[in-house]
Formats: structure tokens, sequence, C-alpha cells
């Protein structure tokens, strides 16, 4: 269970070149839903999973001739960490506002292959809950959006 | 022999030493440790920063091992490539049993201790080697 109070930071820094192994680097962060804190400073609220996770970031990063270290860290001012939990749960939120905005999308015209769409947004819809660390209300709403867009087309829904 | 990781396993820590016991060394005995200085000095460890049986590139420990005991069988590889999504989740291969894996070794690790977590693993991933067997999955 994560809280706001601990948190696990990656400190790193790579070549410029060759850019493949920045940009992987960059892709799984991105990923594993990390707050963004600088220039090769991101942060996860603190479970043995995330620490775990950036770990191997730390790991992929000194392979690629890099520097990494990795932090558990306390803010000094508790709403430090509910500001860096707010800005993530933010971001999630706009993430789901998207399926969201797709499934009615999809209801409303009912047009295309709702079917195959419906696959989709439920693997986006994954996706995004693996990286959503402090869930917003819009969680729940896209899951319910999807899932009355599988009861609205239920004879196209077969694999 | 004796191989050492990290305590508090995981799906690919726990996948490992099946596989190691299973493939590699029979006798194979396990400690668990925080700290990679903590490690015996007549240990081998696996899924560890600093060791060479560990995460390289894309692959994960499982596949590390695959690949330095030169374990092709097509069974394991299609298991590793269970095993690595359900470590990374990274969508690098299609295998769609990894987010149940994954939960069910989670789950375990909550109510377990690491040798209890390796004693269910063990016949947990000895039925999946069976059925993916079966299935002939490529």
């Amino acid at each position: 269970m994560v809280t706001t109070e601990t948190w696990v930071f990656l400190v790193y820094r790579m070549p410029r070149q060759p850019s493949t192994p920045r940009i992987s680097v960059w892709r799984r962060l991105k990923r594993l839903g990390v707050a963004q804190l600088g220039d090769g400073l991101v942060a996860l609220p603190y479970d043995a999973a995330t620490k775990e996770q950036l770990e191997w970031v730390a790991h992929a990063v000194a392979e690629a001739g890099g520097e990494a270290t990795i932090w558990i860290t306390t803010p000094t001012v508790r709403r430090f960490g509910r500001n860096l939990a707010a800005g993530l749960a933010g971001e999630r939120a706009a993430e789901y506002r998207e399926v969201i905005r797709r499934t009615e999308d999809a209801l409303a015209s009912g047009a295309g292959e709702p079917h195959r769409l419906m696959r989709t947004l439920r693997a986006m819809q994954r996706r995004i809950e693996r990286r959503d660390h402090f869930p917003p209300p819009e969680r729940v709403e896209a899951r319910s959006a999807i899932d009355r867009l599988a009861i609205r087309f239920p004879d196209k829904i077969t694999a | 022999m004796r191989w050492a990781t990290r305590a508090g396993v995981h799906v690919d820590r726990a996948a490992s030493a099946w596989l190691i016991r299973r493939f590699v060394d029979p006798v194979a005995e396990f400690v668990f440790v925080d700290d990679p200085e903590d490690v015996p000095a007549d240990a081998t460890a696996f899924d560890m920063i600093g060791v060479d049986l560990t995460h390289h590139g894309d692959r994960v420990t499982f596949e590390t091992i695959l690949d330095r005991h030169h374990l092709d069988d097509p069974v394991l590889i299609r298991l590793g490539h269970i095993i690595h999504e359900a470590d990374l989740a990274d969508d690098l291969y299609d295998a769609p049993e990894a987010a149940g894996l994954d939960a069910v070794v989670r789950a375990l690790s909550l109510t377990e201790t690491d040798p209890e977590v390796l004693a269910v693993t063990g016949r947990l991933f000895d039925a999946l080697y069976a059925w993916l067997d079966r299935r002939q999955v490529p």
C-alpha cells in the first residue's frame, strides 16, 4: 500500500549518445507512471514493488554507461508529498478521460467496429491502471463506460 | 550448491529458483538476503544488481538463466515470455497468462515466507510447464 509520505527517488544521468538507450529508459519510466521532478530525477510512491521497478531502471541506466542511484525519502513537509500525489492523479485522470471520451463517442455513434474498439479500450485501461498509484474517480468512470459499451453491443463482442 | 537472491521474492525470482532446481542444480539450496553485500561467499547470486544472472537489456532473470545454461526447450522459452510479462508488463510478448500469474505470486508473497513461496510456486511452475507442454504452444 503506497502513501504520500514515503517516496523512492531515482537520480540518473546517461550519455547523450547513443540516444536509443536514453529513449528506452524514458519509455520505461513513463510506463511506470513516475513523477518527473527535474532533469534526471523521477519519483514513485514507495513500496517494495515500485522500489524494485526503479532498481531495474537504474540497472539499465548503468548497463548503458550511465550513473544511477536510488533513494527512499520523506518530504520535510507532508504537503509536498500530497501535491506530488495530486499531480500524478491528475495525469492519470486525463488519460482515463481520453478512454471515456472514446467510449462515449462509440456509444453515441455505434459506428465502426465497437467490439474491436472495446478490446482496445480495455487494454488502454489496463495499462493506465498499472501506472496509476493514486486512483482518481475517473478510473471507475472509465471502467463503467467500457462496461456500458460491452452491454450495448453484446452480439458483436466475440473474439 | 547454494544460491542467493533478494528477500521478498516475486515472480521472476520464484520462477528462476524453480528453473535452477529443476534444470540446473537439483540439490540447490536458496538463501535470501536484503543487501547484495550479504551474499555468502560460496553462493551464486541471481536477480540482483551487480551479478551475471540478472536482468540484461530486455531480458528478465529467468530469460538470462535460460541463455547462460543453454536451455532452449521451447516450453521453457514460452514460460520465459510469461514470466517476462508478469514481471515487467512491457508488452514485448503477448502473454495473457501473465497478469493472473503476477496476482497469484504477489498474493502468496504477502501471506507466506520466502521458502514457502518457493515451495508453493515450485508446484505451480511444474504444473504450468506440463500444461504449456501439453498445449504445445510455440
